[in-house]
This record gives structure tokens, sequence and C-alpha cells, in this order.
């Protein structure tokens, strides 16, 4: 049983997609000890979309989002977002488009130790070495104010708790005004209360901000919080639900299983 | 735990390279030192074999022999039938056919019985007459003299004029410019005898010993007794510098000490999760410990050995430099003796042995608990940090005392002890002062840049290592700050004296009136600044006639010190070349000198300085002595950096065609500020290997901490920081800490140049002052910011090619 869904079925097509991914392969080794984490992988993302990447340890997961938020260089196949392919950028060009164009929030070693909460969420802009335009002041304020971070503006992130850390790492990606906000296994490392407070923040950011979010997670109660559901095993995509239900998806999973 | 041992020294490896290149290049320093030692002792030893052929007897003392000696040994030898020749030597004037060679040329004797002559003459021949010479072939070059020519050897009624009739080569230690005949070097009664060698032609040689013997007052030795005693007497300088070089290698140790020390620190703490691991599955404390000190002393012996290899590869390399610039002659061939490389080994394999024992014992407070909990950030608030704090401040203030109390009463071991433990002191303090500096350094340079506020923040992270790698650095930029200011504050009052006793460059005195076309001539040559012309005279004394110059207040202000020829009206000032007109009686304390009104009696004093051939009286005296007072000496003052044996040699033959007499100045002035300068270029240059040490020591902690860090850079990578923007942060990190470092290491050796100063100079010349020499530390400063730089380029290149994704993936 394999329901691949087609780019066209999702909704909101008449607009740009947010990413664009096509024959996607990554090989690690070669001869004998090669390894293809993946398989030429074809996908498309929706804006305005919370997508949750789904599978197995091993199904290529991190490597797909590492691809394609221009962490790591597939073997082959291109990689568009905003209307820019990826692969074709030498190193510092793809740099300053991760900087321009795109958030991240890991699952750890997610802030720089030395920095407060504050000096981590303005980061992306000390590198950028120019000045905030109009607006964003104001909006960064806001994400702060969302986020519940006022009154730790000041602390390290060895003195904040992981919920808070993690909240730090998104605003830091919302502040950026991000075309696409990769989060990987956000809640990884947070107890279930945390989890669903970065959850639903990032959730609402979709809701509230229109932003893209594409979130590596293996947590089904992560997954719920999505609006679809891409599936990967053994390097390729599986299926690609739209606003799947939490049977569904369980059930897509387990075909993986299978 | 052998299997653990093994893999982790193959695992970190390349972690360690830092320490063994640290420790390398101290022990090759010393193992240098030895060969270079060597190598001008074996050439003393054969200069010195050379210089006595065929002889069988040398009768000489370490230092000259007795006046009437060499007359009695030629009797001797011609009473028997032997030969003899006199080893003498006279620093007197040469003039060659285009001008002079010099005022102090070294003239010595040739033997004229082949098989007792040292000198090889390459062209021509050897000299049988005395009205012969032999040059040697570097003086012939430089004086343009070829075989034939003739040469003026000496002054006054000694003068003789020689013809040169062969080239010589320097093959032993006695190697003069200039060769004569034993009867006509003693005829210029300058000379001074060093021995006699005697080669026995007639019955034995104990016979022979025993005729000398009785007849003459030094010892009489066989050749090879006298030739091994000189060879000891003449290494002792050799081993002198051997030792003041074994200072630096001890500094250089000590730098490496620190290099090794902070390099084990980080590296256990980065294996802290390791040890705990091995104590959770079992190992005993005692086990992890011994495993770590069996992988110091492997590498103390690793680095020991390739030190003592890489020591032998640069004697070599070394020695081949130094005949190839001094010549085989002053640099012989190297040898090692095993003492020293034995003691290099050991001295290696204890210092980084010692060096790795302080962080060794951090491994046994890991507990097993370690390795579950999430790495932490280092705190400097431990019981140890505020201990080594209180240490650190008891030794400054300790040390400040002494130095204060050294001062006070001009005690040199005590300021030496104060300085060194006030250093230990600041060193301990470190944890506290670097990180404050560098907070401070990092705000005003982070103002600027985003990259540098990152690097600052980092520089902070961990005060302790900060600290550790910048003590190695500061070491050096202290102590080459302390040469500096110290020498410059020496060197102006050494100057200050030289002024005084040379208030003119070049002086030329004649006995009459001077022609205003030879004062024209000498206005016109090359490297010639000014040329001031008193007015004077020639005057009767009851002693012996003199000429007296009055130099105006202005032309006195144009002299190097006119504080020098200042006179009262009822005085006259002799320099102290006119100590020698006054042979047999001394000098007057007055002299009555006759005018046309009469005589006129004038106080007498004498100062010791060099003007040329005139006493000096004032204006007013020179008024009542003379009607019209006359040029009658030239004060020549030089451009600065005319080369003064050029500007001697040109004026000198202005000076030969118009009868005057030269007085040179200038070369001696130059000699001494040449062996200033030689002297803080060695000090630097020595001082640099263990600037070396710490730049590798600079260069290893940022590498390593670029490792626990990698996490960091990835993700500052993935938020936007380009490779070169990542490259600039670690960079500036590097750099960071070699300015600091440079600055408080500036800051430290200008106070002890000062106590040096106050202490030591002061009590040789009182009025000695502090002198910063500013363009010199600034020199420092950039050099070590430069420096800091570039040990930082190769970790930061390896930091920024990495993927980000492969960085935020690392474990």
């Amino acid at each position: 049983m394999t329901s691949t869904s087609t780019p066209s079925l999702l909704p909101g097509t008449s607009r740009t997609l947010a990413a664009s991914v096509r024959g996607l392969s990554k090989t690690y080794g070669d001869g004998d000890t090669a390894v293809h984490a993946l398989r030429s992988v074809d996908l498309d993302l929706a804006p305005g979309r919370f997508t949750a990447v789904m599978g197995p340890s091993g199904s290529g997961k991190s490597t797909l989002m590492h691809c394609m938020a221009g962490l790591d260089r597939p073997t082959e196949g291109s990689v568009t977002i905003a209307g820019v392919d990826l692969t074709t950028l030498d190193d510092d060009r793809l740099t300053h488009f991760r900087r321009d164009h795109l958030g991240f929030v890991f699952q750890a070693f997610n802030l720089l130790p030395m920095l407060t909460a504050r000096q981590n969420i303005l980061l992306p802009f000390e590198l950028t070495g120019r000045r905030m335009e109009d607006g964003t002041a104001e909006r960064i304020e806001q994400v702060i104010d969302v986020l519940g971070l006022r009154d730790r503006l000041d602390h390290r992130p060895g003195e904040l708790s992981g919920g808070q850390q993690q909240r730090v790492a998104i605003a830091r990606a919302l502040a950026a005004d991000a075309d696409v906000v990769f989060a990987d296994e956000p809640t990884g490392n947070l107890d279930s209360t945390a989890s669903a407070e970065v959850l639903a923040f990032l959730r609402r950011s979709v809701a509230e901000f229109g932003h893209t979010v594409v979130m590596v997670t293996h947590e089904m109660d992560a997954a719920a919080y999505a609006d679809d559901v891409v599936v990967l095993a053994d390097g390729g995509i599986r299926e690609h639900l739209v606003a799947p239900s939490r049977a569904r998806v369980a059930q897509a999973l387990e075909g993986g299983a299978r | 735990m052998r299997t653990v041992l093994f893999a982790s020294l193959r695992t970190h490896t390349r972690r360690y390279v830092a320490a063994l290149v640290a420790v390398t290049i101290a022990v090759a320093f010393v193992v240098v030192i030895d060969a270079l030692g060597s190598g001008a002792r074996n050439a003393i030893a054969a200069s010195v074999e050379s210089a006595y052929p065929e002889a069988d007897l040398i009768v000489g003392e370490e230092f000259g022999l007795a006046e009437s000696d060499p007359v009695r040994v030629l009797e001797v030898a011609a009473q028997r039938g032997d030969e003899a020749s006199v080893i003498a030597t006279a620093w007197t004037r040469v003039d060659g056919p285009d001008g002079t060679l010099g005022d102090d040329v070294e003239v010595g004797t040739v033997a004229t019985d082949p098989g007792l002559r040292s000198t090889n003459v390459v062209t021509g021949r050897g000299p049988i007459a005395d009205d012969q010479a032999l040059v040697s072939r570097e003086t012939a070059a430089s004086a343009g003299i070829e075989l034939g020519d003739r040469l003026t050897v000496g002054t006054g009624q000694a003068t003789r004029t020689v013809t040169v009739v062969g080239l010589t080569e320097r093959s032993s230690y006695l190697s003069p410019d200039v060769h004569l005949t034993w009867p006509a070097l003693s005829a210029l009664d300058s000379e001074i005898v060093d021995s006699v060698a005697y080669a026995v032609r007639e019955g034995s040689v104990a016979e022979a010993r025993e005729a000398l013997t009785e007849v003459v007052e030094s010892q009489v030795q066989l050749r090879d007794d006298y030739v091994s005693a000189r060879i000891v007497s003449m290494n002792k300088g050799v081993d002198v510098l051997g030792y003041l070089l074994l200072l630096f290698a001890a500094i250089a140790g000590f730098v490496a000490v620190l290099v090794i020390a902070n390099t084990f620190t980080i590296l256990f703490a980065q294996r802290t999760r390791d040890f705990a691991l091995l104590r959770c599955v079992g190992a005993t404390r005692r086990q992890v410990l011994r495993s770590v000190r069996v992988e110091s002393v492997a590498l103390a012996l690793v680095a020991a050995t390739t030190g003592v290899v890489g020591g032998l590869l640069a004697s070599r390399a070394l020695g081949v430099l130094a005949r190839a610039l001094a010549g085989s002659d002053s640099f012989g061939d190297i040898d090692h003796s095993p003492g020293w490389l034995g003691a290099a080994f050991v001295g290696g394999v204890v210092t980084t042995v010692v060096a790795a024992w302080l962080p060794t014992r951090a491994v046994v407070r890991v507990s097993p608990l370690a390795a579950l909990r999430p790495a932490q950030e280092p705190s400097a608030r431990t019981t140890a940090g505020r201990v080594r704090l209180a240490l650190g401040l008891l030794g400054a203030a300790a040390g400040l005392a002494a130095l204060v109390l050294a001062h006070r009463t001009e005690t040199v071991p005590l300021m030496l002890a104060g300085g060194m433990v006030s250093f230990v002191g600041v060193l301990l303090l470190g944890p506290v002062i670097v990180p404050a500096l560098l907070r401070l350094v990092g705000a005003t340079a982070g103002r600027f840049s985003g990259p540098v506020r990152v690097a600052s923040a980092n520089a902070v992270r961990n005060p302790r290592r900060s600290a550790a790698t910048t003590a190695s650095l500061l070491v050096g930029v202290t102590l080459a700050t302390a040469v500096l200011t110290g020498m410059a504050s020496g060197r102006q009052s050494v100057e200050a004296e030289m002024n005084a006793e040379y208030p003119v460059d070049l002086a030329l005195s004649g006995t009459s009136q001077v022609s205003p076309t030879t004062v024209a001539k000498v206005r016109g040559l090359d490297g010639v600044a000014a040329v001031l012309t008193p007015p004077g005279t020639r005057v009767e004394t009851d002693g012996p006639t003199l000429t007296v110059v009055a130099p105006s207040d202005a032309e006195r202000e144009r002299t190097l010190d006119a504080s020098v020829t200042r006179v009262g009206d009822d005085e006259i000032v002799f320099p102290a070349s006119y100590v020698a007109s006054f042979e047999e009686e001394g000098v007057p304390d007055r002299v009555t000198v006759r005018t046309a009104a009469g005589p006129l009696t004038l106080t007498v004093r004498t100062v010791f300085a060099s003007w040329g051939s005139a006493a000096v009286v004032s204006p007013e005296t020179l008024d009542r002595l003379t009607p019209a007072g006359t040029t009658r000496v030239l004060w020549v003052m030089a451009d600065d950096g005319a080369d003064a044996q050029d500007l001697a040699g040109t004026l000198g033959a202005v000076a030969g065609g118009a009868d005057l007499e030269v007085t040179d100045n200038l070369e001696d002035q130059q000699w001494v500020s040449l062996q200033l300068d030689v002297l803080v270029w060695s000090v630097l240059g020595l001082l640099g290997v263990g600037v070396a040490i710490a730049l590798v020591g600079i260069a290893n902690t940022v590498g390593l901490s670029i490792l626990e860090r990698s996490r960091e850079h990835a993700l500052l990578r993935a938020l936007g920081l380009t490779r070169k923007g990542l490259r600039h942060t670690l960079a500036a990190e590097g750099m960071l800490l070699a300015l600091v470092a440079a600055v408080l290491g500036t800051a430290l050796g200008t106070l002890y140049a000062w106590f040096g100063v106050v202490t030591v100079v002061q009590s040789a010349f009182p009025a000695a002052a502090l002198v910063v020499p500013w363009a010199q530390l600034a020199a420092v400063l950039v050099v070590a910011a430069l420096a800091g730089l570039a040990s930082c380029v190769l970790p930061a290149r390896r930091a920024a090619r990495i993927m980000p994704a492969a960085g935020l993936t690392l474990d």
C-alpha cells in the first residue's frame, strides 16, 4: 500500500512552494562500505504549513533535513527554497542564504553557552553585521512576549531550563522571520509539559505569523501538532500525508516496521 | 589497563603534538648550545695548535712575558744554533698607497724560520728582510693593496716603510692584518710580546730547556703542555658563554613546562567522561592515575628523543652556517659531549613528567558519576582556586617588597629574587587578571565587530585556561620588554658618558695655522655634518709648547657635551691625551704662559675627554695671549650614520697633505653602539626560542578548545556565519589572548626594567633614568599579536572546513 500524495493535492498550491526537493540522494562512503542515507527523494512543501518528518532511526530523516536546510551537501539532486536551488550555491552564498531565509531549532546545543538569552536571540543579526530593518525590533519584542521570555533575557543558557532554552531557540528562529524554520527533534530532551509548550509555540508561529515549519521527530505526540506528516523509510519517502488522523500516521509508521 | 593505555595513546597522539613540540624545542636548544660551544672550542684548539707548528719549547706566561726575555731567548738560540721566533703584536697606524688602513691596525710578527712560521702565505713569499711585510688577504682586498705596494707603519719617530711581498690566510688565533719580522715590529716601540716559540736544532730538548730556564724570568714549557694550558684558558670564555646560554635554555624550559601543564590540563578535562566511564566499569583510582602517568612518561621519552635528534640535526645545519659566516678558523668541527646529551635528554623527560604531574592529580578527583552527567563548565571558585589566588597575592606583594628593598639597598641578588617571586605571583593571579584584561580589550575591539564579541566571550569562558595559555607568552614578552627598556636606559647613560668623553666626532690638530682651503676641503667631505674652527694660538709655557684654542659659547654648544670644555678665565683645560706629554714630572697644577703683557699663570684642569691636541682656554684668556686667534684645530661633527672608517680614511688623506693629526672618536663611539646592539639582538634572539614555544602553546590551546566547541561552531555556521567569519572569530580569539599577554608583559617588563635601572644602572651612572623605547615596545606588541594570529591560522582553517551538519551530529 503506497498512497504517496502528489503536491497538486496540497492546499495553497496556487502560491510558490516553500521548499522543493528533486532526486535527492546522499551516500556516505563508497564501494562496499557505501551507506545510502537518502535514495532519490522527491518532496514538495507548501508555505504556511507545519510539516512533521517521521520515520524509524536510520530512515534518513535527519539527513533529509540537513540537506534541505543547506547544512550538508547532497550527493545528487536539488533543493529549492524560496526559488533558489541550494545545490548551486557556494559555501559563502549558502551560508548567507541560511542566515537570511532559514531558522533552526535543534534537539540540544541550540544556544551559545557564553551568550545571554537576548544575545542568542539577536545572534543572526549580529552575524549579519547590518542594522535591523524597520519593524524587526518590534517583531522581536512581540516574539519574546509571546514565548514568555521577557524576564529571562539576561540569563545564560546554563541558568535556563530545557524548555526555556528551546523557547529561546524558537525565538531566535522567528526573530529572523525565516522563510522556513527547521526543527530537529526539538522536544527530544524535554519532559511532556515543556514539550507541549514548545510544540504549541511552533504551531502558533505557523498559525499567527504564517511561518513554514519542518520538524523532524519520532514522537507521535509531537507529530500530532503538525498539519502534514512525511513518513520516511530506508532513505525514501513512504508517504506524504495531508492533515492525517493519528491512526493514519500510526498505520503509515507501522508500514515501515513491516 | 594496558589496552586502554595504548588505545588512548593512539587516539590522542595528535593532541599531544604541541607538548611534544615544546619539549623538543627546549631539548634541542640545549643540545645546540653544546654543539656550538664545541665548534668554538675546536676552532680555538686548532688555531692554538697551528700557532706553534714545529716548536719544541715555548717561553711565555698566560699574560705576556717579561720585557727582557725575548732578547735573551734569541741569544740562547743563536749560541746553541737553534731557532726561535718571537710572537708579538702591536696596534698602530698603518698607511697604504690609497690612504690609511686605520689608527689601530693589528701588526704581528712572522717567523723567518719556515718551520716555526704559523702563517700560510697564499700569494708571494714570506718576508725575509726587515723592510718587507705580509698582509692578510682580507685586509689587502678591503684596502686595495697589491704585492709590491709600500706601507707606512707606526707613528712619530718609530714610523717605518715596508714593501708588501706576500698575502696571508688566517690559520691560527694569531692572525694580524699586517706581518713584520720581529726586529721590524720591536722597532715600533709599542709591541706586546705574547710568547717565544723555540725549535731545538742542536742537542736535546731538555738541554735547551735548561739553558733557557737559567736566563729567562718567564716559564719555559714543553710545546704540548703550553698549548693545552693555553686552550684551557681560552676556552673559559666559551664555557662562560655556554652557561649564560643555558640560562636562556632554562627560560625556554620554564615556558615549555607551562605549555605542557596546560596541554595536559585541557586534555584531561576533555577526557573526564572517559575516566569516569573507566571508573564506572571498575577501574580503581590508582589504575586510572597510573595509566595517565605512564602516558605522560611515554610522551616525555618520545619528546626528549626527538629533541635530542632534532638538536643533533640543527647543530649540523648551524655548524655549516656558522662556518660559512664566520670562517672555519673561528668555528671548527662540532662534536657532542655524551654527558651533555644525556643531561638534555634526562632534563627533557623530567621537565615533561613534572609538568604533567599536577594535571594528572585532577584525574583522581573524577567520580564515576561524572560519566553520566552532561559536561559542565568549569568554575574557578574552587578551594584550590582560592588557595592559588591567596598565594598569588602573597607572591606579588612579597616580590614587590623585595624589589623596593633591593632598590633602597642596591642589592642585585635581592632584586632578581624579588622579580622572580613577584612574577610567579602574577602568573598565579592570572585567572583573575587575564579575563579582566580580555574583557577590557574585547569590549573595546568588539564594539566594531560581532565576531570579535563572540571571540572575547569565548576567550573568558575558562579563566584558568586563558591564564595558562597567556602565561607562556607572558614570560617571553615580559623578559623582552625588560631587556629592551633596560638596555635603552643603560644605553642612554652610556651615551651621555660617551658624549662627555668624546665631545667631538673627529678632530684635526696641527702645530701651525690651518689654511682656509683645508677647512673648506674638510667641510666638503662626504659624511661631514659640521666643522667647528675655534680660534687658537701656539704658546710657550714653562714646560712644553702648547696649542691652545678658545671655543666660543656658541661653538661649545654645538659639540656633543658642552660642559666638558667649559672653562674659567683663570683656567686651562687639558684633554686626557696631554697626560702623556708630561710623562716625567706629571701634569702640573698650574702652568705659566708667556704673553705680550708678561707671564700669566693658569690653573690646570685635566678632563677625561678627547678633542685633539689642544688645550682649551676662555676667549678672554686667548685675547690676552694673542691679538688675533687663528685656526689650529678642526672639530668635525659627522652625519648620523656616517661610516667611521670611511670618514677617518678620507680625513686622514686631507690631514696628511696639510700636516695635521687626526683624532678619531667616532669609531670608538660606533663600536660601543654596535656592541650594545649586538647584545640586545642576541638576548632577543635567544628569548625568541621561549616565545616560539609559547606560540606553539597558544596554537595548541586554541586548537584543543576548537575541538571541544565543534557543536557551537556548527551552530554558528547553521545560523549564518560564513567559513571566513568563523576563521576570523577563532583568529580574533588567538589574537586577543596574545595581545593581552603582550600588554600585561609590556607593563610588567617596564616595571622590572625600572627597578633594574634604579638598582643596577644608577649605581654606575647616578644620573640614569628610565628610558621607554616606545617604538620597540610597540613592535613587541604588534609581533605578539601577529604571532598569536598566525598560531591560530591552522586550527581555525580546520574548524571552518567541517560542514555544519557534521558538526551537529558529532559526539
